[in-house]
Protein backbone atom coordinates (compact mmCIF):
# COMPACT_ATOMS: atom_id res chain seq x y z
CA UNK A 1 0.00 0.00 0.00
CA UNK A 2 2.87 2.07 0.73
CA UNK A 3 6.39 1.88 -0.46
CA UNK A 4 9.51 3.49 0.64
CA UNK A 5 11.75 3.47 -2.52
CA UNK A 6 15.19 3.82 -1.49
CA UNK A 7 14.84 6.81 0.56
CA UNK A 8 17.41 9.38 1.75
CA UNK A 9 16.69 11.58 4.14
CA UNK A 10 18.73 14.45 6.39
CA UNK A 11 17.38 17.79 7.91
CA UNK A 12 18.64 20.89 6.91
CA UNK A 13 22.16 21.31 8.49
CA UNK A 14 22.35 17.52 10.18
CA UNK A 15 26.14 16.28 9.27
CA UNK A 16 24.56 13.02 8.88
CA UNK A 17 21.53 11.21 6.92
CA UNK A 18 19.17 10.20 8.64
CA UNK A 19 17.89 7.77 6.15
CA UNK A 20 20.35 6.35 3.31
CA UNK A 21 18.54 4.29 0.71
CA UNK A 22 16.09 2.77 3.01
CA UNK A 23 13.71 0.83 1.46
CA UNK A 24 10.40 -0.77 2.93
CA UNK A 25 6.99 -1.77 2.10
CA UNK A 26 3.83 -1.10 4.13
CA UNK A 27 0.85 -3.75 2.91
CA UNK A 28 -2.62 -3.26 3.11
CA UNK A 29 -4.84 -4.02 6.52
CA UNK A 30 -1.88 -4.29 8.69
CA UNK A 31 -1.35 -2.93 12.12
CA UNK A 32 2.14 -1.68 12.18
CA UNK A 33 3.70 -0.61 15.52
CA UNK A 34 6.67 1.71 15.13
CA UNK A 35 9.36 1.83 18.12
CA UNK A 36 12.99 2.80 18.34
CA UNK A 37 15.57 4.75 20.12
CA UNK A 38 14.49 8.99 20.95
CA UNK A 39 15.97 10.71 17.62
CA UNK A 40 16.32 7.61 15.36
CA UNK A 41 13.19 8.88 12.80
CA UNK A 42 10.38 7.66 13.67
CA UNK A 43 8.09 11.17 13.79
CA UNK A 44 10.27 11.74 10.76
CA UNK A 45 9.74 8.18 8.96
CA UNK A 46 5.77 9.38 8.68
CA UNK A 47 6.31 13.19 8.35
CA UNK A 48 8.14 11.37 4.95
CA UNK A 49 5.17 9.19 4.40
CA UNK A 50 2.47 12.40 3.99
CA UNK A 51 4.92 14.89 2.44
CA UNK A 52 5.28 17.08 5.53
CA UNK A 53 9.10 16.85 4.91
CA UNK A 54 10.71 15.71 1.13
CA UNK A 55 13.02 13.18 0.68
CA UNK A 56 16.59 14.49 -0.71
CA UNK A 57 16.35 11.23 -2.95
CA UNK A 58 14.16 8.40 -3.30
CA UNK A 59 10.55 8.08 -3.61
CA UNK A 60 6.98 7.18 -1.71
CA UNK A 61 4.65 5.13 -3.58
CA UNK A 62 0.53 5.05 -2.44
CA UNK A 63 -1.17 2.07 -4.40
CA UNK A 64 1.60 1.73 -7.11
CA UNK A 65 1.97 5.47 -8.11
CA UNK A 66 4.45 8.36 -6.04
CA UNK A 67 2.61 10.41 -3.18
CA UNK A 68 3.34 13.59 -5.35
CA UNK A 69 1.99 12.90 -8.45
CA UNK A 70 -1.39 12.34 -6.52
CA UNK A 71 -3.11 16.14 -5.76
CA UNK A 72 -1.14 16.63 -2.77
CA UNK A 73 -3.48 18.30 0.08
CA UNK A 74 -6.14 15.73 -1.47
CA UNK A 75 -3.57 13.11 -0.31
CA UNK A 76 -3.05 14.08 2.48
CA UNK A 77 -6.79 13.26 4.31
CA UNK A 78 -5.86 9.38 2.65
CA UNK A 79 -2.85 9.35 4.24
CA UNK A 80 -3.56 10.50 7.48
CA UNK A 81 -1.18 12.12 10.07
CA UNK A 82 -1.56 13.12 13.26
CA UNK A 83 0.48 14.77 15.46
CA UNK A 84 1.81 13.58 19.06
CA UNK A 85 0.70 17.07 20.66
CA UNK A 86 -3.42 16.98 20.13
CA UNK A 87 -3.46 20.25 18.01
CA UNK A 88 -6.92 22.62 17.61
CA UNK A 89 -7.96 25.66 16.82
CA UNK A 90 -9.99 27.95 19.46
CA UNK A 91 -13.42 27.22 19.48
CA UNK A 92 -16.06 24.48 20.19
CA UNK A 93 -15.49 21.16 19.82
CA UNK A 94 -17.75 20.90 16.94
CA UNK A 95 -15.89 23.66 15.59
CA UNK A 96 -12.86 21.75 15.86
CA UNK A 97 -14.40 18.37 14.31
CA UNK A 98 -15.87 20.12 11.17
CA UNK A 99 -13.39 22.87 10.08
CA UNK A 100 -11.65 20.65 7.60
CA UNK A 101 -14.82 20.06 5.68
CA UNK A 102 -14.25 23.64 4.60
CA UNK A 103 -11.35 22.72 2.90
CA UNK A 104 -11.19 22.26 -1.05
CA UNK A 105 -9.45 18.66 -0.57
CA UNK A 106 -13.10 18.09 1.77
CA UNK A 107 -15.54 19.85 -0.51
CA UNK A 108 -17.02 16.54 -1.80
CA UNK A 109 -17.43 14.63 1.87
CA UNK A 110 -20.79 14.63 3.73
CA UNK A 111 -20.38 17.06 6.76
CA UNK A 112 -21.25 14.41 10.01
CA UNK A 113 -24.71 16.10 11.57
CA UNK A 114 -24.58 16.11 15.53
CA UNK A 115 -25.80 12.63 15.62
CA UNK A 116 -22.66 11.31 14.02
CA UNK A 117 -20.62 13.88 16.13
CA UNK A 118 -21.67 12.14 19.50
CA UNK A 119 -22.01 8.86 18.27
CA UNK A 120 -18.31 9.15 17.20
CA UNK A 121 -17.33 10.62 20.75
CA UNK A 122 -19.57 7.82 22.84
CA UNK A 123 -17.69 5.33 20.94
CA UNK A 124 -14.42 7.32 22.37
CA UNK A 125 -15.77 7.28 25.82
CA UNK A 126 -16.40 10.64 25.27
CA UNK A 127 -20.10 10.82 26.77
CA UNK A 128 -19.69 13.92 28.74
CA UNK A 129 -18.77 16.31 26.41
CA UNK A 130 -20.85 18.65 24.75
CA UNK A 131 -20.17 19.76 21.19
CA UNK A 132 -20.87 23.74 22.30
CA UNK A 133 -17.93 22.66 25.22
CA UNK A 134 -14.69 25.28 24.48
CA UNK A 135 -11.46 22.87 24.02
CA UNK A 136 -9.71 24.65 26.42
CA UNK A 137 -11.87 22.96 28.89
CA UNK A 138 -10.82 19.46 27.77
CA UNK A 139 -8.17 17.27 29.24
CA UNK A 140 -4.82 16.43 26.87
CA UNK A 141 -6.09 12.53 26.70
CA UNK A 142 -9.68 14.33 25.22
CA UNK A 143 -8.00 16.55 23.10
CA UNK A 144 -6.30 13.73 21.88
CA UNK A 145 -9.08 11.39 21.09
CA UNK A 146 -11.61 14.75 19.55
CA UNK A 147 -8.13 14.99 17.44
CA UNK A 148 -8.27 10.78 16.49
CA UNK A 149 -11.79 11.53 15.98
CA UNK A 150 -11.31 14.55 13.60
CA UNK A 151 -9.02 12.21 11.48
CA UNK A 152 -11.30 9.36 11.05
CA UNK A 153 -14.87 11.19 10.51
CA UNK A 154 -12.63 11.77 6.53
CA UNK A 155 -12.78 8.43 6.43
CA UNK A 156 -8.56 8.07 5.22
CA UNK A 157 -7.25 4.78 3.77
CA UNK A 158 -4.04 4.96 6.31
CA UNK A 159 -3.48 6.54 9.25
CA UNK A 160 -0.42 7.72 11.09
CA UNK A 161 -0.21 7.87 14.63
CA UNK A 162 2.46 9.99 16.29
CA UNK A 163 2.82 8.62 19.73
CA UNK A 164 -0.86 8.83 20.16
CA UNK A 165 -1.07 7.31 23.72
CA UNK A 166 1.97 8.76 25.16
CA UNK A 167 -0.03 11.59 27.20
CA UNK A 168 -2.76 9.04 28.19
CA UNK A 169 -3.97 7.10 31.50
CA UNK A 170 -4.50 3.68 30.43
CA UNK A 171 -8.18 3.91 30.17
CA UNK A 172 -7.85 6.29 27.39
CA UNK A 173 -4.96 4.40 25.92
CA UNK A 174 -6.94 1.93 25.72
CA UNK A 175 -9.25 3.22 24.05
CA UNK A 176 -7.17 4.83 21.10
CA UNK A 177 -5.61 1.34 20.77
CA UNK A 178 -8.78 -0.18 20.48
CA UNK A 179 -9.97 2.79 17.80
CA UNK A 180 -6.89 2.09 15.66
CA UNK A 181 -7.74 -1.72 15.61
CA UNK A 182 -10.75 -1.48 14.57
CA UNK A 183 -9.85 1.43 11.86
CA UNK A 184 -8.32 -1.98 9.85
CA UNK A 185 -10.95 -4.32 10.50
CA UNK A 186 -12.60 -3.91 6.68
CA UNK A 187 -8.60 -5.01 5.33
CA UNK A 188 -8.44 -2.10 3.26
CA UNK A 189 -6.96 0.06 5.76
CA UNK A 190 -3.32 0.45 7.27
CA UNK A 191 -2.12 1.93 10.99
CA UNK A 192 1.30 2.69 11.43
CA UNK A 193 1.44 3.78 14.72
CA UNK A 194 4.55 4.96 16.80
CA UNK A 195 4.40 3.77 20.05
CA UNK A 196 7.27 3.99 22.85
CA UNK A 197 5.08 1.07 25.12
CA UNK A 198 3.76 -1.81 24.28
CA UNK A 199 0.50 -2.90 22.44
CA UNK A 200 -1.68 -5.43 22.68
CA UNK A 201 -4.69 -5.05 20.13
CA UNK A 202 -7.23 -8.20 20.81
CA UNK A 203 -8.00 -9.28 17.09
CA UNK A 204 -5.33 -7.34 15.43
CA UNK A 205 -1.29 -8.50 16.07
CA UNK A 206 0.78 -5.58 15.30
CA UNK A 207 3.54 -5.59 12.83
CA UNK A 208 6.31 -4.63 15.33
CA UNK A 209 9.12 -2.72 13.48
CA UNK A 210 11.99 -1.19 14.78
CA UNK A 211 13.78 2.39 13.34
CA UNK A 212 17.35 2.25 14.24
CA UNK A 213 20.58 3.85 12.50
CA UNK A 214 19.10 4.89 9.55
CA UNK A 215 17.19 1.39 8.96
CA UNK A 216 13.70 -0.25 9.59
CA UNK A 217 14.19 -3.43 10.90
CA UNK A 218 11.05 -6.21 11.61
CA UNK A 219 11.13 -7.42 15.32
CA UNK A 220 7.80 -9.10 15.07
CA UNK A 221 4.79 -10.06 13.26
CA UNK B 1 9.14 78.32 0.31
CA UNK B 2 6.88 80.61 1.72
CA UNK B 3 7.67 83.98 3.66
CA UNK B 4 7.86 84.00 7.42
CA UNK B 5 9.39 81.00 7.79
CA UNK B 6 12.29 81.06 10.48
CA UNK B 7 15.40 79.12 10.23
CA UNK B 8 16.55 76.46 12.74
CA UNK B 9 20.62 77.08 13.15
CA UNK B 10 23.09 74.97 14.11
CA UNK B 11 22.73 75.93 17.88
CA UNK B 12 18.93 74.94 17.81
CA UNK B 13 19.73 71.56 16.18
CA UNK B 14 22.07 70.81 18.74
CA UNK B 15 19.91 71.87 21.42
CA UNK B 16 17.37 69.69 20.04
CA UNK B 17 19.89 66.76 20.30
CA UNK B 18 19.35 67.27 24.19
CA UNK B 19 15.74 65.00 23.48
CA UNK B 20 17.90 62.11 22.42
CA UNK B 21 20.68 62.64 25.15
CA UNK B 22 17.35 62.11 27.67
CA UNK B 23 16.47 58.76 25.69
CA UNK B 24 19.57 57.79 25.67
CA UNK B 25 20.46 58.39 29.70
CA UNK B 26 16.74 56.23 30.27
CA UNK B 27 18.22 53.72 28.17
CA UNK B 28 21.56 52.85 30.08
CA UNK B 29 19.40 53.47 33.10
CA UNK B 30 16.63 50.82 32.79
CA UNK B 31 19.24 48.34 30.79
CA UNK B 32 17.50 48.78 27.65
CA UNK B 33 20.16 48.17 25.17
CA UNK B 34 18.91 50.91 23.12
CA UNK B 35 21.58 53.42 22.94
CA UNK B 36 23.72 51.98 19.82
CA UNK B 37 20.48 51.88 18.03
CA UNK B 38 19.66 55.70 19.37
CA UNK B 39 23.26 56.80 18.24
CA UNK B 40 22.89 55.30 14.89
CA UNK B 41 19.41 56.30 14.22
CA UNK B 42 20.56 59.92 14.96
CA UNK B 43 23.14 59.67 12.84
CA UNK B 44 21.39 58.12 10.14
CA UNK B 45 18.60 60.69 10.59
CA UNK B 46 21.01 64.13 9.96
CA UNK B 47 22.95 62.48 7.45
CA UNK B 48 20.12 60.92 5.24
CA UNK B 49 17.89 63.98 5.38
CA UNK B 50 20.71 66.56 4.53
CA UNK B 51 21.47 64.61 2.15
CA UNK B 52 18.18 64.34 0.57
CA UNK B 53 18.14 68.43 0.59
CA UNK B 54 21.04 68.77 -1.16
CA UNK B 55 19.36 65.95 -3.46
CA UNK B 56 15.58 67.99 -3.77
CA UNK B 57 17.58 70.89 -4.22
CA UNK B 58 19.64 69.63 -6.97
CA UNK B 59 16.18 67.64 -8.72
CA UNK B 60 14.34 70.87 -8.48
CA UNK B 61 16.37 72.65 -10.15
CA UNK B 62 17.56 69.72 -13.28
CA UNK B 63 13.47 68.85 -13.39
CA UNK B 64 13.37 65.83 -15.02
CA UNK B 65 11.38 63.03 -15.47
CA UNK B 66 14.18 60.23 -16.02
CA UNK B 67 16.00 61.66 -12.59
CA UNK B 68 12.94 62.40 -11.01
CA UNK B 69 12.16 57.99 -11.44
CA UNK B 70 15.38 57.32 -10.53
CA UNK B 71 15.29 59.16 -7.81
CA UNK B 72 11.67 57.33 -6.38
CA UNK B 73 12.79 53.63 -7.42
CA UNK B 74 16.27 54.45 -5.53
CA UNK B 75 13.87 55.58 -2.54
CA UNK B 76 11.80 52.11 -2.69
CA UNK B 77 15.12 49.79 -2.86
CA UNK B 78 16.46 51.58 0.02
CA UNK B 79 12.82 51.34 2.09
CA UNK B 80 13.11 47.06 0.73
CA UNK B 81 16.64 46.90 1.88
CA UNK B 82 15.35 48.34 5.41
CA UNK B 83 12.78 46.16 5.54
CA UNK B 84 15.26 43.30 4.75
CA UNK B 85 17.38 44.58 7.26
CA UNK B 86 14.41 44.94 10.55
CA UNK B 87 13.04 41.09 10.07
CA UNK B 88 16.25 39.75 9.99
CA UNK B 89 14.50 36.39 8.53
CA UNK B 90 17.52 33.60 7.41
CA UNK B 91 15.09 30.72 6.09
CA UNK B 92 12.91 33.11 3.27
CA UNK B 93 14.93 35.21 0.82
CA UNK B 94 11.68 37.93 0.44
CA UNK B 95 13.93 40.95 -0.74
CA UNK B 96 13.28 41.20 -4.76
CA UNK B 97 9.77 39.70 -4.71
CA UNK B 98 8.74 42.45 -2.06
CA UNK B 99 10.72 45.28 -3.80
CA UNK B 100 9.17 44.15 -7.36
CA UNK B 101 5.39 44.79 -5.67
CA UNK B 102 6.66 47.72 -3.88
CA UNK B 103 8.11 49.21 -6.98
CA UNK B 104 4.93 48.64 -9.04
CA UNK B 105 2.05 49.32 -6.17
CA UNK B 106 4.07 52.67 -5.05
CA UNK B 107 4.45 54.14 -8.57
CA UNK B 108 0.78 53.37 -9.32
CA UNK B 109 -0.41 55.13 -5.97
CA UNK B 110 2.12 58.16 -6.59
CA UNK B 111 0.99 58.99 -10.15
CA UNK B 112 -3.15 58.37 -9.81
CA UNK B 113 -2.21 60.95 -6.57
CA UNK B 114 -0.25 63.54 -8.05
CA UNK B 115 -1.58 63.14 -11.98
CA UNK B 116 -5.49 62.51 -10.91
CA UNK B 117 -6.37 63.64 -7.98
CA UNK B 118 -3.71 66.92 -7.48
CA UNK B 119 -3.94 67.21 -11.20
CA UNK B 120 -0.57 68.18 -11.47
CA UNK B 121 0.95 68.40 -15.18
CA UNK B 122 3.72 66.94 -15.57
CA UNK B 123 2.55 63.77 -13.33
CA UNK B 124 6.36 63.91 -12.10
CA UNK B 125 7.06 67.30 -11.26
CA UNK B 126 9.43 66.66 -8.43
CA UNK B 127 7.63 68.92 -5.98
CA UNK B 128 4.70 67.01 -5.37
CA UNK B 129 5.99 64.06 -7.07
CA UNK B 130 8.81 62.90 -4.38
CA UNK B 131 7.00 64.14 -0.97
CA UNK B 132 4.36 62.31 -1.84
CA UNK B 133 5.72 59.31 -3.10
CA UNK B 134 8.27 59.25 0.01
CA UNK B 135 5.24 59.97 2.88
CA UNK B 136 3.60 56.58 0.51
CA UNK B 137 6.99 54.46 0.83
CA UNK B 138 7.99 55.34 4.36
CA UNK B 139 4.29 54.85 5.98
CA UNK B 140 4.12 51.28 3.84
CA UNK B 141 7.53 50.29 4.17
CA UNK B 142 6.53 50.25 8.33
CA UNK B 143 3.75 48.59 7.55
CA UNK B 144 4.61 45.98 5.72
CA UNK B 145 7.51 45.51 8.19
CA UNK B 146 4.84 44.73 10.77
CA UNK B 147 3.44 42.51 8.33
CA UNK B 148 5.92 40.73 7.50
CA UNK B 149 7.44 40.28 11.23
CA UNK B 150 4.15 39.19 12.42
CA UNK B 151 3.42 36.50 9.62
CA UNK B 152 7.30 34.91 9.78
CA UNK B 153 6.57 34.59 13.83
CA UNK B 154 2.98 33.32 13.86
CA UNK B 155 4.38 31.03 11.18
CA UNK B 156 6.84 29.78 13.02
CA UNK B 157 5.25 29.49 16.92
CA UNK B 158 2.01 27.87 14.96
CA UNK B 159 3.72 25.40 13.12
CA UNK B 160 1.86 22.64 14.61
CA UNK B 161 -1.19 23.94 14.12
CA UNK B 162 0.04 25.00 10.50
CA UNK B 163 1.02 21.05 9.84
CA UNK B 164 -2.32 19.23 11.43
CA UNK B 165 -4.32 21.63 8.79
CA UNK B 166 -2.14 20.24 6.30
CA UNK B 167 -2.43 16.87 7.61
CA UNK B 168 -6.36 16.83 7.61
CA UNK B 169 -6.13 18.40 3.85
CA UNK B 170 -5.74 22.08 3.71
CA UNK B 171 -3.66 23.38 1.16
CA UNK B 172 -1.44 26.16 2.17
CA UNK B 173 -3.37 28.87 1.82
CA UNK B 174 -6.14 27.66 3.76
CA UNK B 175 -3.57 26.51 6.43
CA UNK B 176 -2.13 29.79 6.73
CA UNK B 177 -5.72 31.57 6.78
CA UNK B 178 -5.44 32.56 10.36
CA UNK B 179 -2.01 33.73 10.30
CA UNK B 180 -2.57 35.78 7.17
CA UNK B 181 -4.91 37.99 8.52
CA UNK B 182 -3.51 38.41 11.47
CA UNK B 183 -0.09 39.72 9.94
CA UNK B 184 -2.53 42.04 7.73
CA UNK B 185 -4.24 43.02 10.33
CA UNK B 186 -1.34 43.78 12.05
CA UNK B 187 0.29 45.87 9.25
CA UNK B 188 -2.98 48.10 8.40
CA UNK B 189 -3.81 48.99 12.43
CA UNK B 190 -1.65 51.98 12.73
CA UNK B 191 -2.94 53.58 9.19
CA UNK B 192 -5.99 52.73 10.19
CA UNK B 193 -5.67 54.53 14.30
CA UNK B 194 -4.40 57.20 12.66
CA UNK B 195 -7.23 57.87 10.04
CA UNK B 196 -9.15 57.90 13.50
CA UNK B 197 -7.11 60.21 15.35
CA UNK B 198 -6.23 62.60 12.90
CA UNK B 199 -7.39 66.30 13.88
CA UNK B 200 -8.57 65.56 17.16
CA UNK B 201 -5.09 64.12 18.86
CA UNK B 202 -2.45 64.92 16.61
CA UNK B 203 -2.22 67.19 13.78
CA UNK B 204 -0.28 65.56 10.91
CA UNK B 205 3.41 65.97 9.95
CA UNK B 206 2.69 66.82 6.23
CA UNK B 207 0.11 69.40 7.40
CA UNK B 208 2.15 70.62 10.19
CA UNK B 209 4.79 71.67 7.83
CA UNK B 210 2.73 73.62 5.62
CA UNK B 211 1.31 75.43 8.19
CA UNK B 212 4.46 76.68 9.79
CA UNK B 213 5.53 76.97 5.96
CA UNK B 214 2.27 79.71 5.92
CA UNK B 215 0.21 77.77 3.86
CA UNK B 216 -3.82 78.06 4.30
CA UNK B 217 -5.02 75.77 6.85
CA UNK B 218 -7.81 74.81 4.80
CA UNK B 219 -5.76 73.87 1.83
CA UNK B 220 -3.71 72.29 4.24
CA UNK B 221 -6.49 69.83 5.25
CA UNK B 222 -7.05 68.74 1.65
CA UNK B 223 -3.74 67.62 1.09
CA UNK B 224 -3.75 66.02 4.27
CA UNK B 225 -7.34 64.24 3.45
CA UNK B 226 -5.75 63.09 -0.27
CA UNK B 227 -2.58 61.53 1.66
CA UNK B 228 -4.25 60.19 4.49
CA UNK B 229 -6.18 58.03 2.19
CA UNK B 230 -3.33 57.58 -0.31
CA UNK B 231 -1.68 56.38 2.57
CA UNK B 232 -4.33 53.98 3.33
CA UNK B 233 -4.51 52.58 -0.32
CA UNK B 234 -1.08 52.02 -0.72
CA UNK B 235 -0.39 50.25 2.74
CA UNK B 236 -3.22 48.12 1.90
CA UNK B 237 -2.00 47.11 -1.63
CA UNK B 238 1.60 47.11 -0.49
CA UNK B 239 0.92 45.23 2.16
CA UNK B 240 -1.12 42.50 0.69
CA UNK B 241 1.48 42.01 -1.76
CA UNK B 242 4.38 41.39 0.20
CA UNK B 243 2.25 39.64 2.51
CA UNK B 244 0.69 37.30 0.17
CA UNK B 245 4.24 36.86 -1.76
CA UNK B 246 5.97 36.04 1.15
CA UNK B 247 3.45 33.79 2.80
CA UNK B 248 3.94 31.62 -0.78
CA UNK B 249 7.53 31.55 0.08
CA UNK B 250 7.17 29.65 3.43
CA UNK B 251 5.64 26.74 1.49
CA UNK B 252 6.85 24.30 -0.74
CA UNK B 253 4.84 23.76 -4.23
CA UNK B 254 4.12 20.42 -2.13
CA UNK B 255 1.88 22.58 0.60
CA UNK B 256 5.38 21.51 3.16
CA UNK B 257 6.12 24.60 5.48
CA UNK B 258 9.35 25.33 4.76
CA UNK B 259 9.75 27.49 8.04
CA UNK B 260 11.63 25.79 10.83
CA UNK B 261 11.01 26.66 14.56
CA UNK B 262 13.79 28.37 14.86
CA UNK B 263 15.25 31.13 12.62
CA UNK B 264 18.50 29.15 11.08
CA UNK B 265 19.67 26.88 8.65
Amino acid sequence: MIVLNRITFSYPGATKALFKDLSFSFKEGRFYLITGPSGAGKSSLLRLITHLESPDSGEILFQGKPVLSYDLPGIRNRILYIQQTPTSISGSVRENLLFPYAYKANKKKQVPDDQILLGAMNGFMLKDINLDDHVETLSVGQLQRICIIRGLLLDPQVLLLDEPTSALDPESRRIVEDSAENFIKGEKNTVIMISHQSVTPRRVTPVVLEVRDGRIKEVSS
Amino acid sequence: MNTGIMDIGPVQLGIALMFVVIAGAASIYHSLKLERDLLVGTIRTFAQLYIMGYVLKLIFRLNTASLVIMIFAFMIIFAAWTIHGRIKEKQISFFTPVLISMLISYFLVAFLVTRVVIGVDPWWTPRYFLPLGGMVIGNSMNAIAIALERLLNELRSGRKEVEMKLSLGADYKEASRSMFGNAIRAGMIPSINSMMAVGMVFIPGMMTGQIVAGADPMLAIKYQIVVMIMLVGSTTIGTLIAVLITRKLCFSKNHQLLLTRQNKH
